[in-house]
């Protein structure tokens, strides 16, 4: 479990999440997503807050969370509307502000 | 010690403030009153002035400056919001208030039938205000703003009605005449501030003699340009077109504005400023030339025309320029003498007309007028007081006051022959051009069939009554004018005895008066005769010397045609085009730019991780 093992791991999760994010067209996937990125950098902090005994990184890991989950929140609130009100959630479709 | 001096100025101007905002909603019959009740409360002040000043010893009546607060401190240039008392500034108080009084007691009448009554008598406090503003200014930054805001309200007061093209047109001309003299102002304040480091009168009142010695160029500089500005005002030539065409406003708006206080400006620019004129000897021959030769062209214009207001116009540009001439030759309160005789009898004579115009139903020439004397006895009446007045008829105010100007002309240090003969001959032309307009209009029989004139209302009445009283008596004030101004000058006025001279002067308007005669009452032939024997001058008379078509020949028309260039190339082909690209291309390139936002959020996020690995690549390997 050395330090470069932990960058490998993060830097793995948060590409699955970014690939994800990006060729997904369901918005609940791409969220997962998301939360996969975030989560990759939760490991990565925690991770090093541990390598270098400092609890900094611990209490941004949690306030990351915090974030993530209010963020959640007002996403599907936005996810279940947009459903509502069109009957589809294929974010290709949602194209309306397009210049 | 004078701190309720600012009443003068601040009734007046609430006077407006309130008729703006709610004269329309309060009776009619108040707006006038209130109108008159803030002008009256200025009057009233005015005379408490006088009262508080006359017990005080002549020595400490100079420099009184209130100030209210300081408005702008920059550096070495402190602004104060700040009024001079001192004899000369009470004096023109007096006159404004009081004779902006009583017009605005005859406007009641005269109004009566307008349809913006409240708009004309908020537009007229304003004039009150602002002409106080110029006369009470203690420094020349408000004197200029003074300035400005007489020539907007004379700007408003001409173009009071509103639908006539012809009075926008007279107010869009007075304006921009006035505007030529408010450069010269500004400039040469300008100058007066490079030089002295102040503005206030008192400042550079003081500095002046010590500073430059007499004929310096900087005070002839000063001078000049503010005597561009004083020419504007009063209507001097050759800047004097737009007085004429200003009759086009309500009539006593011309009383009022463009024969008593506004048109006199200029002599009180150069009364106020005498210890600069003082160095300038060369201004002031140039003040008195201008003076002379102004009384003797809009003497001899006026002998011919027919509009019963212009005829008085011209008059009054006439005796502005006998005002003109008594301070460049140095008489400075023999001209604000003949100021304040004049505002009384010129008033006099234009609310005469307007009465006679009220009464015709809105008739102004005066070959469709006569008979009018049994009609309007009042009128008449008074007319013919404020006629001997400015034809300076023995005893009345004119007499003295102008029989003083020509005597002196020739005896004052700076007078000559020429000026007293030019003085003469004007006094001649005047007293024959107003018994000219006085038989027209009140004697013979009517020429006019359809009109059923009628005497006017006493609220009418009475101002005429009361200002043919002060142009019958003002002459006794003569002595006390010169007393009361002396501290200001610096000396009173010598008294010139010459027999011969004053009989001379005298029978100069007296043969006037007798010519009138001659030609308007007694004898029609003798007129034809006349008229056709001095035809060619005639002709450039009645057309005022084509100064109005020479001014449009080399001004206008080349200003149009320079206007019509510019509109037709630089502004089609230059400007318009390179307007109208600037749009067309940043349409053309905002299309192409905007293709970039798809709408498609995957797209996007493909950017940012695309972006991000850049960012990315860069930092690692560079």
């Amino acid at each position: 479990m050395g330090p470069h093992f932990i960058l490998l791991i993060s830097a793995l999760i948060f590409s699955i999440g970014a690939l994800g994010f990006v060729i997904r067209r369901n918005p609940l996937i791409m969220f997962m997503s998301v939360e996969l990125m975030l989560n990759s950098v939760n490991f990565l902090l925690i991770g090093y807050s541990n390598e270098l005994r400092s609890i900094d990184g611990q209490i941004f890991a949690l306030v990351i969370m915090t974030v993530a989950a209010a963020e959640v929140v007002v996403g599907l609130a936005i996810i279940l509307t947009i459903f509502r009100t069109r009957h589809d959630l294929d974010v290709d479709h949602l194209d309306v502000l397009k210049g | 010690m004078f701190g309720y001096a600012w009443l003068i100025l601040l009734a007046p101007l609430a006077g407006f403030i309130f008729l703006s905002w709610f004269g329309e909603r309060i009776p009619r019959d108040r707006v006038g009153w209130i109108a008159c009740g803030t002008v009256g409360a200025a009057f009233l002040a005015t005379l408490t002035l006088l009262l508080e000043m006359s017990v005080l010893e002549p020595d400490q009546r100079l420099n009184h400056v209130i100030t209210l607060y300081t408005w702008i401190t920059s550096g070495k240039f402190t602004l104060n919001l700040a009024l001079l008392v001192d004899p000369l500034s009470v004096f023109m108080f007096l006159v404004v208030t009081g004779v902006g009084f009583v017009i605005h007691v005859y406007s009641i009448g005269y109004m009566s039938h307008d349809p913006e009554y409240s708009r004309f008598f908020a537009y007229m406090n304003l004039f009150i205000f602002s002409m106080c503003t110029l006369v009470g200014a203690a420094d020349f930054f408000f004197l200029i703003v003074g300035w400005a805001l007489v020539g907007l309200a004379s700007y408003l007061l001409i173009g009071f009605w509103r639908d006539r093209t012809s009075a926008v047109l007279a107010a869009r001309k007075a304006f921009v005449m006035n505007v030529i003299g408010d450069v010269g102002m500004v400039i040469a304040a300008f100058v007066i501030f490079e030089h002295f480091g102040s503005l206030n009168y008192v400042d550079v009142f003081q500095a002046a003699p010590k500073l430059f010695m007499a004929n310096d160029d900087v005070i002839l500089l000063i001078t000049l340009f503010l005597l561009v500005g004083a020419v504007a005002k009063s209507a001097q030539i050759p800047l004097h077109t737009w007085l004429p065409d200003a009759m086009e406003g309500p009539t006593p708006v011309s009383a009022l504005i463009h024969a008593a206080t506004m048109v006199t400006a200029g002599v009180y620019l150069v009364a106020r400023c005498h210890v600069l004129y003082a160095l300038a000897p060369f201004s002031m021959y140039l003040i008195a030339t201008i003076g002379a030769v102004t009384a003797v062209f809009a003497g001899s214009m006026a002998m011919v025309q027919y509009d019963i207001k212009r005829i008085i116009a011209y008059s009054t540009m006439s005796q502005l320029g006998y005002m003109f001439l008594a301070v460049g030759i140095g008489m400075f309160s023999l001209g604000m003498f003949h100021l304040m005789t004049h505002a009384f009898f010129k008033a006099l004579l234009f609310l005469g007309a307007g009465s006679v115009i009220h009464g015709l139903n809105d008739e102004q020439d005066i070959r469709k007028m006569g008979g009018l004397g049994r009609i309007m006895p009042i009128t008449h009446a008074t007319f013919l007081i404020g006629a001997l007045a400015l034809a300076g008829f023995p005893l009345t105010s004119g007499y003295y006051s102008k029989e003083a100007i020509i005597m002196s002309s020739w005896h004052a240090e700076m007078g000559n022959f020429v000026f007293w003969g030019i003085a003469v001959f004007t006094a001649g032309m005047t007293a024959f051009y107003i018994f000219r307009l006085f038989f027209y209009t009140f004697m013979g029989k009517s020429r006019n069939a359809e009109a059923h004139p009628h005497e006017s209302p006493i609220v009418m009445t009475g101002p005429l009554m009361v200002l043919a009283l002060l142009s019958l008596c003002g002459g006794v004030l003569g002595p006390w004018v010169s007393r009361f101004l002396a501290p200001v000058f610096g000396f009173e006025i010598p008294h010139f005895e010459d027999g011969l001279l004053e009989t001379i002067a005298l029978l100069a308007g007296i043969g006037g008066i007798v010519t009138a005669i001659l030609l308007y009452f007694t004898g029609q032939d003798r007129l034809e005769f006349a008229k056709q024997a001095l035809a060619p001058i005639y002709d450039i008379l009645f057309h005022k010397y084509y100064v109005d078509e020479l001014y449009d020949f080399f001004i206008v028309q080349p200003v149009k045609g320079i206007g019509a260039f510019l509109e037709e190339r630089v502004e089609k082909f230059g400007i318009d085009f390179a307007v109208d690209q600037v749009g067309v291309q940043l349409r053309e390139v905002s299309f192409y730019i905007s293709l970039w936002q798809s709408g498609k959020v995957r797209i996007y996020a493909t950017n940012m991780v695309a972006g991000m690995v850049v960012i990315l690549l860069f930092v690692v390997f560079l």
